[in-house]
């Protein structure tokens, strides 16, 4: 039996993050944790990435790595019921949430939205697809990131405050969910900031590994 | 002479939708800040609505706020393009509502506010060559009649090669990218019942009905 290759970059028409999902990462940035809904943001298409490096716009020097497990759409849906909200995965992909954090701090001071410091091209990197049947428990997987071979980020998609399917049901209330979407659902403690120069690698359990330089862009 | 211009429709090829806000002149303010970066967000295409749809609000929301746009739509890739050739980048425009929960972007992610689905009706797309000048385009809102926009585009703060100059230095914008340039002023609330009615000098005219989600 043939399996299709998925190539999330091509079908992928919408990304939606969810921020502060998980307990540790909320407190490490001095951030309240959400608790009636999940804070969602969005990143474009054009962010992402799938080989070749993440590029600091020029003069911003600095990003914050996020990892994260990225739920990758299958079936379209519209007021999905949590019960049924698994049924709409056809899979999964690592993800780095690349963020310009004193970009982002500076926008919020002035009460301008998030997206330049979360969509500037390359700030999406993604593994290749993983289908869903490769996947046990989706809550129970381990997120691992270290830069320069060292680990910033372990941790573990059990600790996630708004599941994926709670997650999945309250997007769709909102946003019709369309094949080939892609949804980040958070990233654990450890974001710390990487420049020009550093490698950061990453891994979920034993079912991807990416590896992407950092470079700053010169113009 | 063949008049043909091919049949665009946004719906399908448009993959970014960026929005930038604060971008008209206040008349109440004499200084006009045009050194500050422009205020940008996003809304997913699943917010791209044409006529023949209604405006939905969501369950519970009672209100929200229309915008009347001019939406441009990108043709060529755009990389790191400067301002003197961006034009060049652009396959034409439409006519957009930029419908969103309410203004407090403190309290609620601006996703939400902004990219509900229905929250980008549109009209059909004008060909670049149709517009002599984009710097005097009148833009008209009104509900149930009355009216509550009444715009002209020589008051952008950024005008459009700049946003798309500004834009393609972090984004690389692409064939049928939408980028809502501004709306002047004229906000007000619409409830279920209403019809929005927009134009874009006699180049486009729009009506959508709102309706809220039971």
């Amino acid at each position: 039996m043939a399996s299709q290759v998925i190539k999330v970059q091509t079908v992928c028409r919408n990304i939606i993050a969810v921020a502060r999902n998980y307990t540790e990462h909320a407190k490490e940035l001095g951030n309240p944790v959400p608790k009636e809904n999940p804070l969602v943001f969005g990143k474009p298409v054009s962010s992402i990435i799938t080989e070749g490096e993440i590029q600091i716009p020029h003069g911003w020097k600095e990003l914050h790595h996020e990892v994260e497990l990225g739920v990758v759409i299958g079936k379209p849906g519209k007021f999905i019921k949590p019960e049924n909200a698994m049924d709409h995965v056809m899979g999964y992909v690592l993800v780095l949430d690349m963020t310009a954090r004193s970009i982002q701090q500076e926008l919020k001071k002035q009460g301008y939205p998030w997206f330049l410091a979360k969509g500037f091209d390359t700030s999406c990197p993604i593994s290749d697809f993983i289908p869903k049947s490769a996947v046990n428990d989706v809550h129970n997987l381990n997120l691992k990131l270290a830069v320069n071979g060292i680990i910033k980020q372990n941790g573990n998609t059990k600790d996630m405050i708004f599941k994926v399917p709670d997650l999945l049901s309250y997007i769709s209330n909102y946003f019709k969910l369309e094949y080939g979407d892609l949804i980040l659902t958070g990233t654990p403690s450890g974001v710390s900031g990487v420049k020009h120069g550093d490698i950061i690698e990453a891994s979920l359990d034993d079912l991807a590994k990416i590896k992407f330089p950092v470079v700053e862009n010169e113009k | 002479m063949n008049d043909q211009e091919p049949k665009i429709d946004l719906k399908s090829i448009c993959k970014n939708i960026i929005g930038i806000g604060k971008n008209y002149k206040d008349p109440l303010k004499e200084h006009v800040p045009t050194d500050e970066d422009p205020f940008i967000f996003a809304k997913p295409t699943t917010s791209l609505i044409t006529e023949g749809s209604s405006i939905q609000i969501p369950k519970g929301w009672g209100t929200i706020i229309h915008e009347v746009e001019l939406g441009v739509v990108i043709g060529k890739r755009a990389k790191f393009v400067s301002e003197d050739i961006a034009m060049d980048h652009v396959l034409g425009y439409v006519l957009a509502l930029d419908m969103g929960k309410s203004l407090e972007f403190d309290k609620y992610p601006i996703l939400l506010i902004k990219g509900f689905d229905t929250s980008c009706p549109i009209s059909d797309f004008i060909p670049k060559s149709k517009i002599n000048n984009v710097n005097n385009l009148n833009l008209k809102l009104s509900v149930n009649g009355n009216t509550r926009h009444d715009g002209n585009t020589q008051d952008l703060i950024h005008k459009i090669p700049k946003l798309i100059s500004y834009l393609s230095n972090y984004f690389t914008l692409d064939y049928g990218d939408l980028i809502l340039t501004g709306t002047p002023a004229g906000i007000s609330t619409v409830k279920h019942g209403d019809v929005i009615e927009a134009s874009l000098e006699n180049l486009a005219n729009i009506k959508f009905p709102v309706v809220e989600i039971q």
